[in-house]
């Protein structure tokens, strides 16, 4: 089964199976609002990816010793749905959705100015309805959406995208043939209006002149997918 | 913040509004809240819907799995319906195992769809001993409003209708649509301000008695019942709801005949 460069991603004019360049990210729509009962919500359709993040708080902390006295606590959940992959996924975590809670909860702990609510707590709960690979990154974008829409104080928002490489082509935002068959995953959150960065993975093989083509992909997909997330956010907020 | 931190000035408030035949968002008594139902959302899925009542969105989502047949049962396949009230869908739902709550929504949902027969096991084998299908429902709330049963139940079976067996997936012949040979459709009522009412919201629930759900099937045939949280109540009332179930169940069996239709 699949192994590296035995399937063809590239065709001859250099533009992937679904007819994108390698600079080119898949169709996103944000919207927020979409959980009407949480304090802030947002959905991200990336691809056949959809994503909803809801955020509950800032709201009192119990138990108790879970309390910071002087910031609040941010607890981020990352869940797939059971009907959200072609194998049907048992409810309950897993040691992989327990890792991307981490890297998430993580990520935006650097941007949301968590000492303004000393001793309560934000809830973030995301969940993955559909997937088709890039699920953390759509996770961690949709969730900074949900936090700006329910006027949770931050420094900048957080869009997260990935890059990786098939066929020896460095490409931006793997579909899910180019992430089975693909030979690296380079996973960035970036901070958009500074250029900085609060998240960051990697596994798979990548050259070092590699490693910076697919940098800078990730860098200007994020400037693109912040301009549609500050549109939603504009839109959005009632 | 819409949860009342007091809800005994809830129910007190309810109870006044229900002296002069009212509600608390100003709906009748057996009005429900606008239903907008839709079919084949959720492309990894073999069958899916979305109900939005009001305020509350649930998903259902349908997924196929090969399975042995049970040794006393060899030649029937198996049909599996959970539900899931993960915290995102509101303030109240906290993480961790399934609550007794969502346990009792999944098992009512399940009881409704499974005792109906409207999935006939007996049709999902393949080779009797070896291999069958296994149906696996699962029903999911993206916001919770109140009256999550009625919203699983209607989900549950829209995306059951809307289901494609995908056979070649397993290299076991063409898809084909799942064969649904009935729709059981629930309807929940509550005891607000004294009163039962149709399709509580949230705050109906929670400055609210007891319920009660009752799925029917076609032809109006009762498939389940289910009396929940503390309360009491007398046949007269319960006569008049089934009466308006009958009623109430069939429309909800013509929405979901006219989402699969389009």
């Amino acid at each position: 089964m699949g192994g590296y460069g035995d399937v063809q991603m590239i065709d001859e004019k250099g533009l992937r199976m679904d007819g994108r360049k390698p600079s080119e990210c898949r169709p996103i729509e944000i919207e927020t609002g979409v959980v009407p009962v949480a304090d802030g919500s947002a959905r991200v359709r990336w691809g056949l990816n959809e994503v909803i993040a809801a955020v509950y708080g800032p709201m009192e902390a119990h138990p108790r010793k879970i309390q910071r006295q002087d910031r609040a606590v941010l607890d981020v959940r990352y869940n797939m749905a059971p009907f959200s992959t072609t194998d049907r996924i048992r409810p309950g975590f897993n040691r992989r959705s327990r890792e991307i809670s981490k890297v998430t909860a993580e990520a935006l702990e650097s941007v949301v100015l968590l000492e303004l609510y000393p001793r309560s707590k934000i809830r973030v709960e995301i969940e993955i309805l559909c997937a088709e690979a890039g699920t953390r990154c759509a996770g961690i974008t949709a969730a900074s959406a949900a936090l700006a829409h329910a006027g949770i104080p931050m420094t900048d928002l957080v869009v997260s995208v990935a890059s990786g490489k098939v066929n020896g082509v460095v490409v931006c935002d793997l579909n899910k043939e180019e992430d089975n068959y693909g030979e690296a995953d380079l996973p960035m959150g970036i901070l958009p209006n500074s250029g900085e960065l609060v998240f960051l993975q990697m596994d798979g093989d990548l050259s070092q002149e590699d490693f910076k083509t697919a940098w800078d992909y990730n860098m200007e997909a994020a400037s693109h997918i912040h301009e549609i997330m500050a549109k939603a956010l504009k839109g959005g907020v009632a | 913040m819409s949860i009342p931190l007091v809800p005994e000035l809830l129910r007190k408030h309810l109870a006044d509004l229900a002296e002069s035949d009212m509600r608390i968002d100003g709906r009748g008594r057996f009005e429900s809240r606008a239903i907008s139902l839709e079919v084949g959302i959720l492309p990894r899925a073999e069958g899916s819907a979305r109900v939005r009542m009001g305020d509350t969105i649930v998903l259902a989502g349908v997924k196929f799995q090969l399975m042995t047949p049970y040794p006393d049962r060899p030649n029937q396949g198996g049909l599996m319906c959970s539900a899931e009230v993960r915290p995102v869908a509101g303030r109240s739902w906290e993480p961790g195992p399934p609550s007794p709550q969502s346990i009792e929504l999944g098992r009512v949902v399940d009881r409704g769809i499974r005792e109906s027969g409207c999935i006939d096991v007996d049709e999902l084998c393949i080779i009797p001993g070896e291999r069958a299908w296994q149906v696996i429902l699962d029903v999911y709330a993206v916001s919770d409003d109140g009256n999550l049963f009625d919203a699983f139940a209607l989900a549950g079976i829209a995306a059951l209708r809307s289901a494609v067996v995908p056979a070649e997936r397993f290299e076991i012949g063409e898809d084909y649509p799942l064969s649904v040979s009935k729709t059981p459709t629930m309807c929940s009522y509550h005891k607000v301000g004294g009163r039962y009412v149709l399709d509580a919201n949230k705050k109906e629930e929670l400055g609210g008695d007891e319920r009660i759900h009752i799925t029917l099937g076609d032809d109006g045939h009762v498939h389940s019942l289910q009396k929940g949280l503390k309360g009491i109540f007398t046949a007269a009332e319960f006569d008049e709801i089934m009466e308006h179930a009958i009623e109430r169940c069939a429309e909800l069996r013509g929405m979901v005949n006219n989402a699969i239709k389009e």
